[in-house]
C-alpha cells in the first residue's frame, strides 16, 4: 500500500518510552506527522479540537483508559468514523470482544513487531480509503 | 463482670431495708426498697449487655480483617512476587536484547573505520585517486551493506525498549497489592490497641475492567497468547 505520508496520527500512551517507539516505527513507515498524549483525559480534547486521520492508543492507562476513549470518539457526530487501533497488553478474550463491539478498528497486543503494526496500519487505512 | 462479693455488698442494703419493712410492717418502705433492688439489678444486666455487645464487635472486625489478611498472605503475595520476577526476566531479556544488537553493530563501525584508514594511507602513498577505484567502490558498497544493517539493529534496540511499558505496569499492579497489605495491617494494629495513628493508604482507584500484561503462572481466565490469536479472534466476529 502506498504511503499517505501527510496522515495525522495520534498516539496515546502513558508511557513515554512505548509512545516514542511507536513514533519511530511510524517515521520509519513513512508518516512523519505523529502527535502524543498519555491518557484519554488529555487525547481526547486533541481528537476535538485537531485534525487527525488515526488513532493509536494503549488501554491500560490513569485518568481515562483507552476503551473510554474509544467509546467516547464513537459517540462523537465528528470523530465516530476516525480509524482506532487499540494497540495494548490487555490480553482477556473478553476485552477484545468488548473493544470490537465498542467499535475498534484494529487490535494490536504488546508485546508487538514492526510488521504487524505496518500491516494493521495499513489495513485500517486501506478500510478508511473505502469507507 | 462484678464478684459474688460485689453482688453481696451492692444488693444488701436494699434486702436488709426490705426485710427490716417487712418486719415493722411498713408496705411503702417495702416497695421503694424492692424498686431500688430491682434498679440495681436492670443497670448491672443492661451494662453486662453492652459489654458483650462491644467484644461481639470487635471479635467480627477482627475476623474480617484478619480473612483479608490470610488472602492477601496465601494468594496476592505469592502472586506479586511471580510478576515482580516476571518483571525482572523482562528487564533481563530486554538489557541483554539491545547489548547484543550495539555488539553486532560495534565490529560493522570498526571495519568501516579500518577500511577508510586503509584507504587514505593507499592516497597518500599512490598519490592519484583513479587507480584506486575499484577499492573505493568495494568499500562505498560495504559501507552501504554495513549502514543498513546498523539502522536495522538500531531500530530493534528502539523496539527492545518496549519492556519499560510492561514491567511498569506490572509494578503499578504490586504497588496497589502492597497499599492493601497497608491498610489491613493498619486496621489490625488499630483494633489491637493504640500503636500510634493508624497509616493512610491510597489505593488507587480506577483501572477498573484492566488486568495489564499476561503474567506466567498467573491464571486471568481466558487470554489470548500472541497477534495470531488475536486476529482469529477478530475475524470471527466479522473483522
Amino acid at each position: 500500500m502506498r504511503v499517505q505520508p501527510n496522515l495525522n496520527f495520534l498516539v496515546v500512551d502513558d508511557f513515554s518510552t512505548m509512545r516514542r517507539i511507536i513514533k519511530n516505527l511510524l517515521h520509519d513507515l513513512g508518516y512523519a506527522n505523529v502527535t502524543e498524549a498519555d491518557d484519554g483525559k488529555t487525547a481526547l480534547p486533541l481528537l476535538k479540537d485537531g485534525n487527525f486521520d488515526v488513532l493509536i492508543t494503549d488501554w491500560n492507562m490513569p485518568g481515562m483508559p483507552g476503551l473510554e476513549l474509544l467509546k467516547q470518539v464513537r459517540a462523537d457526530a465528528r470523530l465516530a468514523k476516525l480509524p482506532v487501533l487499540m494497540l495494548t497488553a490487555e490480553a482477556k478474550r473478553e476485552q477484545i470482544v468488548e473493544a470490537a463491539q465498542a467499535g475498534v478498528s484494529g487490535y494490536v497486543i504488546k508485546p508487538f513487531t514492526a510488521a504487524t503494526l505496518k500491516e494493521k496500519i495499513d489495513k485500517i487505512l486501506a478500510a478508511r480509503a473505502v469507507a | 463482670m462484678t464478684t459474688p462479693a460485689q453482688e453481696f455488698d451492692q444488693y444488701a442494703p436494699w434486702v436488709t431495708a426490705m426485710a427490716r419493712a417487712l418486719d415493722d410492717g411498713d408496705g411503702d418502705g417495702f416497695r421503694t426498697a424492692l424498686a431500688a433492688f430491682d434498679q440495681s439489678r436492670n443497670a448491672e444486666v443492661t451494662q453486662q449487655v453492652r459489654r458483650i455487645a462491644i467484644d461481639l464487635h470487635e471479635a467480627l472486625e477482627r475476623f474480617r480483617i484478619e480473612s483479608k489478611l490470610i488472602d492477601l498472605a496465601q494468594h496476592q503475595v505469592p502472586d506479586a512476587r511471580q510478576r515482580l520476577a516476571h518483571v525482572l526476566r523482562l528487564t533481563d531479556d530486554a538489557a541483554h536484547r539491545t547489548m547484543d544488537l550495539v555488539e553486532r553493530c560495534c565490529p560493522l563501525a570498526d571495519q568501516l573505520a579500518e577500511q577508510a584508514e586503509r584507504l587514505i594511507l593507499a592516497y597518500d602513498a599512490e598519490g592519484s585517486a583513479p587507480a584506486l577505484k575499484p577499492q573505493l567502490l568495494a568499500f562505498l558498497k560495504q559501507a552501504g551493506t554495513s549502514m543498513a544493517a546498523v539502522r536495522s539493529n538500531l531500530a530493534e534496540v528502539l523496539l527492545a525498549q518496549g519492556y519499560q511499558d510492561l514491567s511498569g505496569q506490572i509494578i503499578r499492579s504490586v504497588m496497589t497489592l502492597v497499599a492493601e497489605l497497608e491498610e489491613a495491617l493498619g486496621e489490625l494494629a488499630r483494633i489491637a490497641g493504640p500503636v500510634g495513628a493508624a497509616a493512610g493508604c491510597c489505593a488507587e482507584a480506577g483501572m477498573a475492567r484492566a488486568h495489564g500484561p499476561v503474567v506466567p503462572g498467573i491464571n486471568l481466565g481466558h487470554t489470548v497468547s500472541d497477534q495470531q490469536d488475536v486476529d482469529a479472534l477478530l475475524s470471527g466476529l466479522g473483522m
